[in-house]
């Protein structure tokens, strides 16, 4: 590790103040001239085909310029998953079908002059439905009864299992050891089944989007998107528009958290603007974004153990039935990250078994969502093992440190276990894990509090619950990212990376990683992100991958620069390249004491001598996915009067490798676990008997506010991961696996009942009391 | 474009609400959220809209001979301030939606708005408080709870304005009031719960109950009440079961999508058993 300047160090985001001031403009602030705008029309009903649709009523509305439905709009299958190409989801959706598949599917859109136009015209759009027998139950999903969701030539792109006559979109079976062996061994079994909800990823800024042309009538797709490459490539398939005719811009983002992981409303005013050589433009309501974006995928994960009397567990099999809803996006790695982000955590397990399905139901559509399935899968496994750790009389802080997974060694469950295909072997060469249990422990105090159930008030009793986890960084053999850079006359440098920053502040710590190699501050790097035209490409910001693989591609592009600079500054010092270093924007030679600026340097390459000019450019990809290690510790009240579970403290001890803006990671985690205890405590969907979602707006879809939010504490434990640029590792989903465990492991150590099912509602934590007579 | 008045008096709202129909604005905090469209579109009035919360003849909160004297478009932000406003209305007040919104709204569109989880209502319900409402031609007072006649309706008549609540003064010597929602903030009541009582020599000389979000309106019952009065906590504590099974007769939750009704009849009535067995001498 070395005397690091920028690395390591909060430095202010490069963004702040512009967001702080209003100046830095999010899609909505683009002022696109007249455009046109749009509005869309969906689904009442779940399941249904369309017999009849009569738009004349709504092309008369005036102002009304353009009507589209699937009579007329060609027909390409694909997937809105904004993912590596082939895309590992399956090719199951149209823009505009014949058949309707949930409530909030689009059946049609109308654009127009006014935001009002187009909203009247949609309603004037008649459509009659010829209803279906809708699916709503994933666990009849493959009953031969059911009734099946894709009839028509829906198919993969990658080998992968699909069985959509079974309304399967996805199906993982792994395995090792001998189970039936490792069951006999144990002294006990336990099983128990775990559900999590569908949830909204709430991102305060609603999915929009904004389409223009260029002088030269080439399309403009302003667009708040993680993935403006991915977003290039599938409007260009979708729409038959060459590559080489669209160009992605994405601006500032108010948060994306997985759900503008989707490409959803490019198509759309991608079309209308192509269509009708005019601009477009299209906001979601929040309405729109709750009933027809994307969402966590609900999973039911059955996790059945053997187990000896000493806590050793001889067999395990995770059996995981996922809710992908009417569409298949990210419904299987969404399904494998549920295994194989969870199961390598116990890599002594000997004998194993992974089974995943992933199921159609005429119900909102999975999507991308901080956590990938390990947040569902880490739910069941730190509520398991605390049963376990009960069961075997333990502490369940000694029971994780004596069986996670250490430096030096792996788990067959990595090669197994890969995105779309198989993995990849990897030995971990960094975890802190012990550390990070200990420093969390002691910053709950949890060995004064676990197990007390100490009375904190009128009917509330104190319980303490603890859950860790592993994430990944990026997708090795699959996510690739670029960077390039150039030196301009002063000494400063232009840094264009694909890289998306989504208000997460990855702009901010390439520039500290380039600045890091160049040895100067970070107001020395101007950064340019995320423009199809003048950027290289990145596949985005996912899969926790931007800070370990695009980092890693502008450490290389920085380190080819500093190479160019020694080059250029031997002549000029008429010195040995060995004996230069960089310090502080000059180069200087070591044995001499001379020294010459970077400015110096820039002014001699492009217009002294040789002339030409320092830039670089490279691109990096993995071939391993470090982990990073949390632990998580919950303090919860539980009102026994009301079942209210209220989480009063929250510790969080992240190993994420080496921080590069420490105040930026505990960020993360913050974000992280406010989303995660929300998630936990309050979100719900709740739909009526025909698949209808009856609260989709922040008045009935609780997500916590400041006066929820309790004493959160994030502790960083660094550690040095070889393999990635300045030892660092990803930080950004793992925060969010703990706190519904953490939490429902607290709620049993207050009031002895578990919670198999979020979220953990006052009328769930009542009702759980109830039927097992402690209220 | 909506049409607008901005009276300079009560009296000029008055003349106003005479003439032709308008829609009253206080705090606007109900109003706009019901009249609210799709994104980007401000939101709708069909009738003119008479803004009332700047006339500071009904912003006050004062003491008047034995009574309590609140101005309509009082906004909760003062309630919380003024010292002659009850502690347990402050108490309710202070979980009412967030700093923001305690600012704009105010305690007279919260009684004209009459919606089953009002908070204002239960405490007001206990407290025995009237509305003095005005128009041109007349005044009248009414008890709130003659008032709300049903979810969103009252006897409120076109030309009318509440200008007032009046609430008698009398201490409690107990004071109990719970929300239970689902956040801290910006939350809708699933049940409130509120119990007051005035003890004298260790017996029960008044005692009220109200449970809000629990039925249409708020429920309350003097005959309940009467049978407790009189008694001591040891006593009334042994009456428990069968006071719960009365109210639970009087109370009639729903499901929906904030909560179920089991879950707001059985956490309502263990309120009320707290309630009862924190009176004095249990
Ligand atoms: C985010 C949010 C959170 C909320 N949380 C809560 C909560 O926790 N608890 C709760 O009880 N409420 C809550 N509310 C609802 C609302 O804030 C209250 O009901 C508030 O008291 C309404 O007052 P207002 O002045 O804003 O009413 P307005 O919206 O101005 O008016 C409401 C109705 O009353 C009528 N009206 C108002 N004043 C008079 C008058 N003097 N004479 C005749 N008619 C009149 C209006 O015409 C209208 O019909 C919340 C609202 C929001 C937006």
């Amino acid at each position: 590790m070395g005397d690091y300047i920028n690395i390591g160090r909060s430095v202010r985001k490069i963004d702040a103040l512009s967001l702080a001031t209003g100046a830095d403009k999010f899609t909505d602030d683009y002022e696109i001239h007249d455009p046109l705008y749009i509005a869309i029309l969906y689904s009442p009903v779940a399941h249904a085909e369309i017999k009849q649709i009569d738009v004349s009523a709504a092309e008369k509305v005036r102002g009304v310029v353009d009507v589209l439905y699937y009579g007329n709009v060609q027909r390409v299958l694909h997937t809105t998953a904004g993912q590596g190409y082939p895309e590992p989801s399956p090719y199951d959706a149209l823009l505009f079908d014949r058949r309707v598949r949930f409530v909030g599917d689009r059946v049609a859109l109308a654009a127009a002059e006014t935001r009002e136009a187009a909203i009247e015209a949609v309603k004037k759009i008649e459509v009659k439905y010829r209803d279906l027998e809708p699916l709503f139950d994933m666990e009849k999903a493959m009953d031969e009864s059911a009734p099946r969701i894709h009839v028509d030539d829906e198919y993969t792109k990658i080998p992968a299992e699909y069985r959509p006559e079974q309304n399967l979109a996805a199906e993982i079976k792994i395995g090792f050891g001998d189970l039936e062996r490792g069951f006999n061994e144990a002294d006990f079994i336990e099983e128990q089944s775990y559900r999590m909800h569908y949830a909204s990823h709430c991102a305060i800024e609603p999915h929009t989007s904004c389409a223009y042309f260029d002088d030269r009538g080439r399309l403009v797709i302003v667009t708040a998107t993680q993935v403006p490459f991915h977003v290039r490539r599938i409007v260009s398939t979708v729409l038959d528009i060459p590559v080489m005719m669209i160009r992605v811009i994405k601006p500032r983002i108010g948060g994306g958290f997985g759900g503008k992981q989707e490409v959803i409303l490019e198509p759309l005013v991608a079309l209308v603007a192509w269509r009708n050589k005019r601009p477009a433009k299209v906001v979601m309501s929040r309405k729109e974004v709750f009933i027809s974006s994307r969402t966590r995928h609900p999973m039911r994960v059955r996790l059945k153990t053997g187990v000896k009397r000493d806590g050793r567990i001889s067999a395990i099999e995770m059996d995981c039935l996922m809710n992908t809803g009417a569409y298949g996006t990210h419904a299987l790695t969404v399904l494998a990250n549920a295994g194989g982000k969870v199961l390598p955590l116990f890599n002594k397990i000997e004998n194993l078994k992974f089974h995943g399905r992933s199921v159609y139901t005429n119900l909102p559509v999975g999507g991308a969502y901080r956590g990938y399935g390990a947040t569902q899968g880490y739910f069941a496994f730190n509520q398991h093992m605390d049963i376990i750790a009960r069961r075997t009389d333990q502490d369940i802080t000694d029971f994780f440190k004596r069986w996670h997974i250490r430096e030096g060694e792996t788990s067959a469950v990595f090669k197994a276990l890969g995105e779309g295909k198989e993995g990849v072997s990897q030995v971990i060469n960094s975890c802190k894990l012990d550390e990070c249990i200990d420093r969390g422990a002691g910053a709950i105090g949890w060995h004064g509090k676990r197990g007390k159930r100490i009375e904190s008030g009128r009917n509330r009793v104190k319980g303490m619950g603890m859950a860790i986890a592993m994430q990944g960084s990026g997708i090795p053999g699959i996510d690739m990212a670029a960077a390039s850079m150039k030196m301009n006359d002063d000494g400063s440098f232009n840094l264009y990376v694909g890289a998306t920053d989504i208000g997460t502040g990855s702009d901010t710590i390439l520039a500290q990683i380039a600045a890091e190699v160049l040895k100067i501050p970070v107001e020395m790097i101007i950064v340019l992100s995320s423009d199809t035209d003048l950027t290289p490409f990145d596949t985005g910001a996912y899969a926790s991958s931007t800070t370990y693989i695009s980092g890693g591609a502008v450490e290389k592009c920085a380190e080819d620069i500093k190479n160019q600079l020694l080059d250029t500054a031997s002549v000029m010092l008429k010195a040995e390249k060995d004996s230069l270093k960089l310090d502080a924007g000059k180069v200087i030679d070591k044995k001499t004491g001379k020294k010459v600026p970077y400015d110096k340097i820039a002014y001699h390459t492009l217009y002294i001598q040789d002339q030409f000019q320092i830039q670089a450019q490279a691109s990096c990809t993995a071939s391993e996915s470090p982990p990073p290690f949390i632990a998580q510790f919950a303090e919860v009240d539980v009102d026994r009067s009301t079942g209210k579970a209220e989480v009063v403290k929250f510790v969080s001890a992240v190993d994420c490798g080496q921080p590069v803006n420490p105040v930026l990671a505990e960020g993360q985690v913050e974000g992280a676990v406010v989303n995660g205890l929300s998630y936990a405590l309050c979100e719900d969907y709740i739909f009526n008997s025909k698949g209808r979602m009856v609260n989709p707006r922040f008045w009935d879809y609780k997500i916590y506010t400041a006066a929820d939010i309790p004493e959160i504490i994030t502790i960083v434990v660094n550690s040095f991961e070889k393999s990635g640029p300045f030892g660092v590792k990803s930080v950004g989903e793992i925060g969010i696996n703990g706190p519904a465990p953490a939490v429902a492991n607290a709620i049993f150590d207050a009031v002895g009942v578990r919670m198999y099912e979020t979220p953990m509602t006052p009328e769930k934590v009542w009702k759980r009391m109830k039927e097992e007579g402690v209220n | 474009m909506v049409r607008t008045y901005r009276p300079q008096s009560f009296q000029e709202a008055l003349e106003i609400k005479k003439g032709a129909p308008v829609i009253t604005i206080a705090g606007g905090t109900d109003l706009m959220v019901k009249r609210r469209r799709s994104t980007g579109l401000s939101p709708y009035f069909e009738v003119p809209a008479m803004f009332i919360a700047h006339l500071g003849e009904i912003k006050g909160v004062r003491f008047d001979g034995g009574n309590i004297r609140i101005g309509a478009a009082c906004s909760f932000a003062v309630l919380l301030q003024n010292e002659a406003t009850p502690p347990i209305l402050k108490t309710a007040v202070s979980r009412i939606a967030s700093p923001a919104v305690r600012n704009m709204g105010t305690i007279g569109g919260n009684i004209c708005n009459a919606s089953p989880a009002g908070d204002t209502l239960p405490v007001l319900y206990a407290r025995d408080a009237s509305v003095v409402l005005k128009s041109i031609d007349q005044e009248r007072i009414l008890k709130i709870s003659e008032f709300i006649t049903a979810p969103g309706e009252t006897v409120l008549r076109e030309d009318e304005l509440l200008k007032e609540i009046v609430i008698p003064e009398k201490p409690f010597d107990v004071n109990f009031y719970r929300k239970v929602g689902t956040g801290m903030t910006n939350t809708i009541s699933k049940i409130t719960f509120t119990g007051i009582a005035e003890i004298l020599n260790g017996m029960v000389k008044d005692i009220r109950i109200t449970f809000g979000a629990v039925a249409p309106t708020v429920v309350r019952s003097r005959v309940n009440e009467e049978r407790l009065i009189g008694h001591s906590g040891k006593e009334i504590e042994k009456m428990i079961p069968e006071i719960s099974s009365l109210y639970s007769a009087l109370i009639n939750p729903i499901d929906d999508q904030r909560s179920n009704a089991f879950y707001r009849r059985s956490v309502s009535l263990r309120l009320l058993g707290h309630f009862l067995r924190a009176l004095p001498g249990c």
